[in-house]
């Protein structure tokens, strides 16, 4: 199955995206931010349909645009209005949704490619979104290894946060810039409506047999590449979609952790 | 309008004039105070009262609309906020977060904040006089959302001392710690103060901690309607201005035989 290069591309941008985006659910699932990586995922349905309405032949670009505006307009509302984040994140997932849709039904002959970015379509996978994904490993990576520790106790407190030093403003929104970023850009792999699966199941997986922080990241990063990994290439040998194949392949590590723990907690007594 | 004068000889913490409005509701209306440098001291008020808005003032964390705040005779900066250590009321992890002690007590420190790649060894070299101090040592591999009220206030302690703060502020200290745990937390205060020769600021609603532990007393409520020695502090009069009313002290021995005061 490598010697086909689709699937040399497929398995590059899983191998990548996989983990980076299990390293992230870390602190996705611990600041109960996964509606706000389907709600920028949702959104990126308007990029699609802007992106084929401006004439782009591959509309990544406008759905990384569309979902960083989206991820911008959130924090504007939470700021300036009193509404609570929930109703926000609802309303401007429902509106860009609904935007995309209708912006589809209004062009010619692109029905087929609505279910492709719903559901993720591995075929699609072209050169600029492995380069793209190489950058946002590198960057994003970069980014999180030199901030684990701000963004942990970031995440423990954000006074003791200030207190050390670190800007609480400016972390939560490079956090927010950086999900943004890969959720955008893990679409093509998972879509639209499966891609926060990838920042929630390995986490959740990770923290069933984690006893601390460090195998909760390391376990988690492992979940996602053997995931992401596995699933790539049972949907090539099963002939299954891609996407979905993954989320499956992730929850059966899931569900695989759920024992495990179990007999972790009966070896290790309670002190 | 003539220039606020300050005189920071021994102060820890200076406000002047502070005015804050949340809302619709100006929840400082003023407040002036001063705690002089190494003392135990308790802002106490009724919940609404401000308390929490004056703390996170004093922690920099909220630009008043009017006055000052001034730590150690300086306006607030990183280098003066390393002074400050801070307990707060409570962590924003669940279990869903597993962080060790040992991981938590790292964040505090520049020399160990690179925790994921090092050996346990290392840090914990670093960290150990004040794991013996609050007895965390055998907490260290204990994920922090498990812990025990006390526990956790131990730690939380622990950390901020790493940082060797001039000035600790706790919120509301012995909410969530049950009776023998206060009278501990109290006796474990006092030894920290002791020790580190530092300015203490115990932030609360409860009376009960004031008699006993505190050498000064704040009472807020919009502002500082009453200040002085506990004994001063707690006379009906200027209770009844901060606590409302209603209010009627009375002190009874407990059968663990520490003294309350109870609010009626």
């Amino acid at each position: 199955m490598f010697s086909e290069p689709y699937m040399q591309r497929a398995l590059m941008i899983t191998v990548l995206l996989a983990p980076l985006c299990a390293l992230l659910g870390v602190f996705v699932t611990a600041r109960r931010m996964s509606f706000f990586s389907d709600t920028v995922a949702h959104s990126a349905l308007a990029g699609v349909a802007a992106g084929f309405w401006l004439g782009m032949p591959d509309p990544t670009w406008a759905m990384l645009a569309v979902s960083l505006l989206v991820a911008g307009l959130i924090l504007w509302l939470k700021e300036r209005t009193q509404l609570l984040t929930d109703t926000i994140m609802a309303l401007l997932m429902s509106s860009f949704m609904a935007l995309g849709i209708v912006g589809f039904s209004l062009l010619k002959g692109f029905r087929g490619e609505l279910h492709r970015y719903l559901f993720g379509d591995i075929l699609s996978v072209g050169g600029v979104d492995v380069g793209l994904a190489v950058a946002a490993t590198v960057v994003v990576g970069g980014v999180m290894f030199r901030l684990l520790s701000s963004l942990t106790l970031l995440t423990v407190q954000e006074d003791l946060a200030h207190l050390g030093g670190h800007s609480v403003r400016g972390l939560n929104y490079l956090f927010v810039l950086l999900l943004t970023a890969v959720v955008a850009l893990s679409i093509r792999l998972l879509g639209i409506i499966l891609v926060t699966s990838l920042l929630v199941i390995p986490p959740a997986a990770a923290r069933n047999l984690a006893a601390n922080f460090r195998q909760h990241v390391a376990l988690s990063v492992l979940a996602g590449l053997v995931g992401g990994f596995g699933g790539v290439a049972a949907s090539y040998q099963f002939d299954l979609p891609c996407g979905p194949t993954i989320v499956l392949a992730c929850s059966a590590l899931f569900l695989l952790s759920l024992p495990l723990a179990s007999l972790r907690k009966a070896r290790v007594p309670r002190t | 309008m003539p220039a606020i004068q300050f005189h920071s000889g021994g102060l820890a913490i200076e406000v002047r004039g502070l005015k804050v409005t949340l809302g619709d509701t100006q929840v400082l209306r003023g407040v002036d105070f001063h705690v002089p440098k190494g003392q135990i001291v308790a802002l106490i008020g009724p919940n609404g009262s401000g308390k929490t808005t004056l703390l996170r003032c004093l922690l920099g964390l909220h630009q008043p609309d009017a006055g000052e705040v001034r730590l150690f005779g300086q306006k607030h900066s990183a280098p003066v906020l390393q002074r400050v250590g801070y307990v707060p009321q409570r962590l924003a992890l669940d279990r869903s977060f597993v962080l060790s002690v040992r991981e938590f007590l790292c964040l505090k420190l520049a020399t160990t904040r690179d925790w994921f790649w090092r050996r346990h060894a290392s840090t914990d070299a670093v960290l150990k006089p004040v794991l013996e101090e609050f007895d965390v040592e055998r907490l260290l591999d204990r994920p922090l959302a498990g812990l025990s009220g006390g526990q956790l206030q131990r730690v939380l302690i622990a950390f901020s001392l790493l940082g060797n703060p001039d000035l600790l502020l706790l919120d509301e200290p012995t909410a969530g710690v049950d009776t023998p745990g206060e009278h501990t937390f109290y006796e474990l205060i006092t030894q920290v103060h002791r020790r580190h020769q530092l300015t203490v600021v115990l932030v609360s609603h409860d009376l009960s901690m004031v008699f006993r532990h505190a050498s000064r007393v704040y009472a807020l409520n919009g502002v500082i309607c009453c200040e002085g020695t506990p004994e001063e502090v707690m006379n009906a009069d200027s209770l009844k201005q901060a606590y409302g009313i209603h209010v009627t002290p009375y002190h009874h021995d407990h059968a663990h035989g520490h003294r309350h005061v109870h609010v009626q």
